[in-house]
């Protein structure tokens, strides 16, 4: 389990860190947190020519508030944003997210730009971000874009990164009034990857309707998927428990095609699926009532 | 593990057929694939460099045996690989049906097995892998095909 | 004798290195011009080799040497049977032990096929792309059924069957016991392979010195005794030769005892033929394909009982897959087909199994070895008679224990050490009622209800077993009063983390009245002590612990002899306590045991015929057979059946390992033994594909339970005192993992009553668990 033989940049900008990007191309990889790339490299499931080593990029990490929202610099380690104020205040579906991400050690390594470039199916940042209609910005030589979440995972492992493209910052909108949010995971034991997760991002109007529903599923597709009938079902409707039953079962038997491993049938993700919706909705509703509740714990 | 799916060319089977049979098309479609040949009437070989997310390593060596013929309607292949991560080995039939004068539709069915270290770590995902490669490949091949018709 | 060390809780004398990263383990071994070594293995799991180029890897830069079996040379030859079969009439056994390298077959993924030598590990590992095997695939045996199927692919053709062994032991008459009884209750029962997963992987250095003719070894294994005289006898080698140290081992659980492991064979040899030393160390991906395993059984058994819940009688047919090899004889399928019987009265008992070849790793012991299987079958087919006859679980066992006035007991069959099944001592029932007691079984039914109206599933599981530890043949020891007045103590036994440094310190400490932190242990290293056998099931301390108290008693006459002549008085008047010898009523004529020990090796005058210089004693100890630990593990669990989620609320283990050295330590094995049992119940499982294929060959995949996952186990002690050795100590070592599977089956049957469940299997997955739960609701 030693890596093959590699090149190794340690820039100090991320212009330096693009250029270094543009010049290697496919061949060159970016190093975050290295939880997900080292492992791969010393696997030899991953033998890149050339190894780009983020960490002394300090100008990739940070939180601060803006007026579009809060943003995260991709460098920031999982463990910082996990403890922040700031993200607790002003994105809390992705304070409540971040403990189901591996284990204290790793998050203090693994970065959130790292997870969300990785773009791993069973990841708990790409589906939250998702849920929240985060923006990323894309650095590369030939200047910045910024892209929806919507736009940015593109199936298994794939992101919308082009091969001199870097994440710099992710861009979470604030919360509107009405805003409820809820996060919760199955998995087999304390910090594994979930066998099925949802991160649930809703709003209700003066009357009480559901006017907006995310719900973004992790483990169950090639990358984080939207329940986009069950959401459906919810909007318009007061989210009462029949409400909530119905989108739970779209969720389940409409909205995904769940894998088949040594873990889980896909039988059982949707039933994971399906009591994931039922007991993650009720709380998001009651959040965007104004009654907050304590988050779901492992226990769910 | 078991590959199964349709697809629907907007191409005459005629020429979905001989497109199948082109090493120099295939090597354009198949994902990561860098050579193909033609080593006897129906056997190809080749190199791939499969990259999924992170498994970007590889570089297999294959080996593609065609049989049962059936122009332009169906045959049957047979596939070797290898790798320092591990082989894999398969079996699979293609089935080309003619929907109208210029759509074909195409079933494919595929027994694939993978062994050694690959086989030991890649489970969690191997599903959606294969799903993806497929989609790919023929993805890629329609684009072909659609340039062949262009010209 | 002044203070007692034995049954204190005393720290670890091994902690302050450990903890401070002072201990040495293999890998730490770092020598001049050290190469490292790289194996290429098997991806096929039955398959002919038609060739292998390694040409393309030696021309690789920084390469030293290739080798495959061709090589090899006279060197070339299957390793040894460690344990021959037992004793046991009309038994057959077929061996196939493993080779060094693959010749011409592979029988299992990731068997070795050739090394590379090399100046680092990454150079060697980048060579191993180089090299081209060409594989001819065979159809392979993964099922045990499948094994015995008559168009089944045979590994060891030699055989012309993948039969590696059959045999049938029992006492008295089943058939007459089943027509007599009230309910008969007959199950298939699956038991699945594990990993050991020990926290350090295998390891071994090797350095032959051309000048001093010396061969040193660095082994992680648990015999470094047995494996010094087998390298000695395999390279043309005096015992004293060859020096092998085990030193700091971190965790065996039985597959470092598996003897020769290839690489083990191979390292030792190729640091001969190159003259530099070697290195190679296990990488946790190869742990998984080449160190031994175990677990895979097949039970159909059977159950008659009378209306009050008596056992009349049990009959068991299984089969037990050995895997590729079977170089570990039949010391786990004898094991399950002895502990079975339990902690209870079993009048009549047939037990037949057959034990097959399939391609997979080959199975050895691993913590439990065996008894786990044994202990599942019994007690769930207890459960499912009580469930039949509308009794508590708990009450069936009562009613079944053996009382105190049966020991010494014996079952007729022949156990592991091919000595007959004797239970030495124990005392059950009180050892069940602390058990209730302690996890509140009686107030229990009550809160099972309240949480039943708040949607909640809790449930509770009681089961017994009894652990045969602490057999022979023999261990040794030699206590030595050092002239600084320290005690050294040596033992040929391996230590793998069990607090051999403190528990040996403490017996002879107590012996000799001088501080634990004064006596400093040695293991492992053949040149220190260089006969004995090795760690392994669970008879470290009562073993090797009652061979240091024999020197220890030993060293302690011949100080009270001297002390007599040297202080003039007569030996009853001498006092030995706190490292000095007195005179008893005049202190003023006192020597430290340091002064002892120069004058007891003198420069000058003469050491009286008859007498020996120095104050040191060896002593052995070799118990015709072995002590009976046992216990009762209980357990609450709550289920949410919605998700197949289990969690283990309270784990009690109520244990009799006879007399405690060491609380402290005995309390660790078995809260790692219950970590170790809950992984095997829940968590863990090999998962081979129908051609051989291992699925999950890292810890991603493979589920070790974590800290987070494994409750603090509550414990209680009883202390029935062996009387096979003088301490009075019975093994502790595999307590903790044995019966954990059949308390988890219990427990979660128990959560979900209106499901009906039975649960035959384990480990049972969430997934799993599903199905079953799935099922339950179809029906
Ligand atoms: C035991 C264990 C358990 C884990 N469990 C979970 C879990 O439950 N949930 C979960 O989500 N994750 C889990 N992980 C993964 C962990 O969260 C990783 O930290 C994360 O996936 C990747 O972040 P990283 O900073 O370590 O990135 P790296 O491993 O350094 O990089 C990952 C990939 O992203 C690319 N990359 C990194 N940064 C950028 C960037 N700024 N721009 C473009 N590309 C970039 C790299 O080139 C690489 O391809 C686990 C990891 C381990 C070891």
């Amino acid at each position: 389990m030693k890596p093959a033989p590699f090149e190794y940049h340690r820039p100090g900008t991320t212009d330096e860190a693009v250029t270094l990007l543009a010049e290697h191309g496919w061949e060159a990889k970016l190093l975050a947190g290295g939880q997900s790339l080292i492992p791969a490299m010393n696997f030899r499931l991953a033998q890149p020519g050339v190894l780009i080593d983020l960490n002394n990029v300090e100008e990739l990490a940070y939180i601060r508030d803006g007026d579009v929202g809060l943003h995260i610099g991709a460098m920031t380690r999982q463990r910082s944003a996990e403890r922040s104020e700031l993200v607790a205040a002003r994105a809390p579906l992705v304070h409540e997210a971040l403990p189901f991400v591996a284990h204290p050690q790793i998050r203090s390594r693994g970065t959130i730009g790292g997870s969300i470039a990785h773009a791993d199916p069973a990841s708990e940042l790409p589906a939250v971000t998702l849920a929240l209609e985060a923006r990323f910005r894309l650095r590369s030589p030939r200047g910045a874009r910024s892209v929806s979440a919507d736009e940015f995972f593109t199936g298994l492992f794939g992101t919308a990164l082009e091969s001199d493209e870097l994440l710099a910052e992710i861009e979470i909108p604030p919360p509107a009034d009405g805003a409820g949010w809820g996060f919760a995971e199955i998995s087999r034991r304390h910090g594994d990857y979930g066998l099925a997760g949802l991160a649930a991002a809703v709003q209700l109007d003066g009357d009480g309707k559901c006017s907006k529903a995310r719900l973004a599923l992790l483990s169950v597709g090639d990358g984080p998927v939207l329940a986009t009938s069950a959401a459906e079902t919810l909007l318009g409707a007061e989210p009462s428990e029949e409400a909530i039953r119905a989108a739970a079962n779209a969720a389940a038997h409409r909205d995904i095609d769940p894998p088949s491993d040594i873990h889980a049938s896909a039988a059982y993700r949707r039933r994971l699926v399906e009591v994931l919706t039922r007991r993650v909705l009720p709380r998001a509703f009651d959040r965007a009532r104004g009654v907050d509740l304590k988050p779901i714990t492992h226990e769910a | 593990m078991t590959i199964d799916g349709e697809y629907t060319f907007r191409a005459p089977r005629e020429t979905v057929w001989e497109l199948l049979q082109d090493p120099d098309v295939l090597v354009k479609a198949l994902p990561g694939a860098k050579k193909l040949e033609r080593i006897g009437e129906d056997r190809f070989d080749g190199i791939m460099r499969v990259g999924v997310g992170p498994v970007t390593a590889a570089e297999w060596s294959v080996n593609v045996q065609l049989k049962d013929l059936v122009p332009p309607e169906s045959y049957a292949m047979q596939m070797e690989g290898k790798s320092p991560l591990g082989f894999t080995r398969g079996t699979g039939t293609v089935t080309l049906v003619a929907e109208d004068e210029a759509t074909t539709r195409m079933h494919y069915h595929g027994d694939v097995q993978l062994g050694g270290k690959i086989a030991g770590v890649g489970q969690r995902l191997l599903d959606q892998v294969a799903k993806l490669l497929a989609r790919q490949g023929l993805e890629a091949l329609n684009r072909e095909v659609e340039a062949r018709l262009a010209r | 004798m002044n203070r007692s060390y034995v049954g204190q809780s005393v720290p670890r004398n091994e902690d302050r290195r450990l903890l401070t990263g002072q201990a040495l383990f293999v890998d730490d071994v770092q020598l001049e011009g050290m190469l490292h070594v790289a194996f290429l293995r098997s991806d096929h799991a039955h398959a002919l080799i038609r060739g292998v180029d390694v040409s393309a890897a030696l021309a690789r830069p920084g390469v030293a040497a290739v080798y495959t079996a061709e090589d090899l040379g006279d060197y070339w030859r299957p390793g040894p049977l460690l344990v021959p079969p037992p004793p046991v009439e009309g038994l057959t056994f077929n061996e196939a032990t493993q080779v060094p390298l693959a010749k011409e077959k592979v029988f299992h993924v990731g068997e070795p096929i050739a090394l590379v030598v090399a100046e680092s590990r990454y150079v060697a590992e980048d060579a191993l792309a180089d090299i081209l095997v060409d594989f001819e695939p065979l159809g392979a045996v993964v099922d045990p059924e499948a094994a015995l199927a008559p168009d089944a692919p045979i590994l060891h053709t030699q055989f012309g069957t993948n039969l590696a062994a059959h045999v049938v032991q029992g006492h008295g008459d089943y058939e007459q016991a089943k027509a007599e009884a009230d309910l008969v209750i007959s199950r298939r029962f699956l038991y699945d392979r594990g990993a050991a997963c020990a926290l350090e992987n295998r390891a071994v250095a090797a350095r032959w010195d051309p000048k001093a003719e010396e061969l040193t070894v660095w082994d992680t294994t648990q015999a470094p005794i047995p494996i010094r005289n087998g390298l000695a006898r395999m390279l043309g080698l005096l015992e004293s030769q060859v020096h092998v140290v085990a030193p700091f081992v971190g965790g065996g659980f039985g597959p470092k005892i598996m003897m020769f492991y290839p690489e083990e064979v191979l390292i030792p040899w190729v640091a001969m033929k190159l003259g530099q030393p070697v290195k190679w160390t296990e990488d946790r991906q190869e742990n998984f394909y080449a160190t031994t395993q175990e677990r895979g059984q097949v039970h159909d058994a059977e159950i008659a009982v009378t209306q009050d819940g008596r056992i009349l009688g049990v009959r068991d047919f299984f089969l037990h897959d050995t895997g590729a090899y079977d170089s570990y004889g039949l010391t786990v399928p004898i094991n399950s087909q002895c502990t079975l019987l339990g902690p209870y009265s079993v009048p009549s008992y047939h037990s037949e199994f057959k034990a097959v070849f399939t391609n997979k790793i080959t199975v050895t012991p691993v913590r439990g070895a065996g008894r786990q299987h044994g202990v599942f079958v019994m007690e769930r087919l207890l459960d499912l008679a009580a469930r039949a006859l509308g009794m508590d679980p708990a009450e069936i066992r009562r009613r079944n224990y053996l009382g105190n006035e049966a020991f010494p007991y014996n079952h007729q069959i022949i156990f592991q050490d091919f000595s007959p099944l004797f239970y030495d001592s124990g005392d059950y029932l009180p050892a069940l009622e602390t058990a209730l007691e302690t996890i509140g079984y009686d107030s229990f039914r009550e809160e099972q209800r309240r949480m039943r109206e708040a949607g909640r599933h809790i449930g509770v599981g009681v089961v017994s077993y009894i652990e045969g530890t602490g057999i022979g043949p023999y261990e040794g020891a030699r206590v030595t009063i050092d002239p600084s007045g320290r005690v050294r103590v040596a033992t040929g036994l391996g230590t793998q983390g069990q607090g051999h440094y403190t528990a040996f310190a403490q017996v002879v400490a107590e012996v000799l009245d001088v501080d634990v932190e004064q006596v400093h242990v040695t293991t492992g290293d053949t040149r220190e002590f260089g006969w004995g056998t090795g760690t392994f099931a669970s008879r470290g301390a009562v073993v090797a612990g009652s061979a240091c108290h024999a020197a220890a008693q030993a060293v302690r006459e011949k100080i009270l002899a001297m002390a007599g002549r040297v202080l003039e008085a007569v030996e009853e008047q001498i006092e030995l306590s706190d490292g000095h010898v007195r005179v008893r009523g005049a202190p003023e004529r006192s020597l430290s045991l340091g002064e002892l020990a120069r004058m007891a090796n003198p420069l000058r005058g003469a050491v009286k015929p008859g007498t020996e210089p120095g104050l040191e004693a060896t002593a052995y100890f070799g118990p015709d057979r072995g002590s009976t630990a046992s216990g009762v593990h209980a357990m609450i669990v709550e289920v949410d059946p919605e998700t197949a989620m289990v969690e283990i609320k309270r784990y009690v283990v109520v244990h009799d390992c006879g007399r405690l050295i060491n609380p402290m330590i005995v309390e660790g094995q078995v809260q790692g033994g219950v970590a170790q049992g809950i992984g095997n119940a829940f968590y863990e499982k090999l998962i081979f594909d129908d051609s051989g294929q291992l699925l999950n060959a890292s810890f991603m995949d493979y589920l070790l339970p974590t800290a987070l996952d494994v409750p603090r186990v509550e414990m209680a002690h009883r202390e029935t005192p062996a009387p096979m050795n003088p301490l009075g100590l019975k093994g502790v070592g595999e307590a903790g993992c044995i019966p954990t599977g059949a308390a988890f089956a219990q427990a979660v049957e128990d959560a979900l009553p209106e499901y009906g469940l039975e649960i035959l299997e384990i480990p049972l997955s969430p997934n799993r668990l599903f199905s079953l739960l799935e099922d339950a609701h179809d029906h």
